[in-house]
């Protein structure tokens, strides 16, 4: 598919080398949705999570250390910076470094919390991200030796797609869905939210959301099946 | 025969699934020899034939991509010729080491300290530096991530029991 049809029409690019990024009605706005987002998670506060305690009449506040509040607020906020160049970048390999970049920065976050069960789910979320860089990775390397390009305009304009073209975008996918963790692969997220510190706990859920979005787009450039 | 609501409850155990997910991949993987190889030659950073270089005599054998430093440009190629300007300027730039091994040995190219750097400085800082700036960011995300743990969970330890009520943002 061309990329009008999926995005609207080219509004502007930024060129950076070999990698352009490009800026079209769809990318903007989710880049901008992502900004938005970015600057409200980093001017809020960590929510305080009351637990009801057992065969006593006091409650058990789970908050949120100053240091760990910190380190974790950065975190979002290069989560959040991250999200927002993976919707508005042209270039594949770029792509695919932004997802990695979100998934580290998605442990990072969780990392310091103290309930075992978060910890244990963050543990396992790493070893997926960790895998899942291999298809990542490889399904980038895979389009680049099919098509001699990375490019997504190039991508786009190229007739066909050949089977190593749609191989290494099942690849892709297989690699985003495992970075970003969505639907078969959903439970080690799922448990990571159980932690006090909302707002910086919902940019993860944001920045995975977005990606699979702009991931689309992108598997359909390349897949060409509509 | 299993109930799907049984399946689903599985899926629920974050533990099983590093599990799950490596054998959905292992299988694609193992899916991908079935499919036919596919290679474009045009690429975009292109190399000579494989002993065609070692047959001319240059001492460079492979990696041989032509130029002069900051006066010829060699041989590479952008994918968007216009925003890289001066491309290929210092493609052909080795260090003083390496002009004097290169000077005395004929398999300078085969030895593992003769990556070619202005090649390499071409591509990585050049048409694709961004790729790089993002690279070191995700390096220096896992160290500050890595030594923010060794510092809270290891160093501070000991305070953690004593000062645990007292550090606590509201």
């Amino acid at each position: 598919m061309d990329l009008a049809s999926l995005g609207g029409d080219l509004l502007g690019t930024i060129p950076l080398g070999d990698i352009v990024l490009y800026f079209t009605p769809f990318h903007l706005f989710m880049f901008i949705v992502v900004l938005i987002f970015t600057v409200l998670i980093a001017i809020s506060r960590t929510e305080t999570q009351v637990e009801a305690s057992f065969k006593t009449l006091k409650d058990n506040k789970v908050s949120v250390g100053l240091e760990e509040f910190k380190i974790r607020r950065f975190l979002a906020i290069i989560c959040g910076l991250a999200t927002a160049g993976a919707m508005i970048t042209g270039d594949l390999f770029n792509f695919t470094l932004f997802v990695a970049l979100i998934g580290i920065v998605n442990v990072g976050i969780v990392s310091a919390v103290k309930q075992i069960d978060v910890l244990d789910a963050a543990y396992n979320y790493g070893i997926i991200a960790m895998l899942s860089s291999l298809p990542l990775f490889g399904g980038a390397a895979i389009v680049l030796a099919s098509t001699g390009t990375l490019s997504l305009f190039e991508i786009a304009n190229i007739a066909t797609t050949a089977p190593m073209m749609t191989f290494g975008a099942i690849l892709l996918l297989i690699g985003i869905a495992g970075e970003t963790g969505i639907a078969p692969f959903f439970a080690t997220k799922a448990e990571m939210f159980r932690t006090p510190g909302s707002p910086f706990i919902l940019i993860i859920h944001l920045s995975s959301l977005m990606v699979i979005i702009r991931a689309i787009e992108i598997l359909l450039i390349i897949i060409k099946v509509i | 025969m299993i109930r799907i609501g049984r399946l689903w409850n599985e899926l629920a155990n974050p533990r099983k699934i590093p599990k799950l997910f490596s054998v959905i991949l292992g299988l694609i993987l193992l899916l991908g020899f079935l499919i036919p190889m596919d290679l474009n030659v045009d690429q975009l950073y292109p190399r000579p034939a494989p002993q065609l270089q070692i047959e001319e005599g240059l001492s460079v054998a492979p990696y041989d991509r032509g130029g002069e430093v900051l006066k010829v440009p060699g041989i590479t190629r952008a994918q968007y010729p216009e925003n890289s300007e001066s491309i290929g300027m210092v493609n052909s730039y080795m260090s003083p080491q390496a002009l004097f091994v290169k000077s005395i040995s004929p398999y300078f190219g085969t030895s593992i300290y003769s990556s070619p750097g202005g090649l390499i400085d071409e591509i990585l800082y050049y048409t694709r530096g961004f790729d790089t700036i993002l690279e070191s960011s995700i390096l220096m995300m896992s160290f500050t991530i890595a030594s923010f743990l060794a510092v809270n969970f290891t160093m501070k330890r000991k305070d953690e029991n004593n000062s645990n009520q007292d550090e606590e943002y509201n």
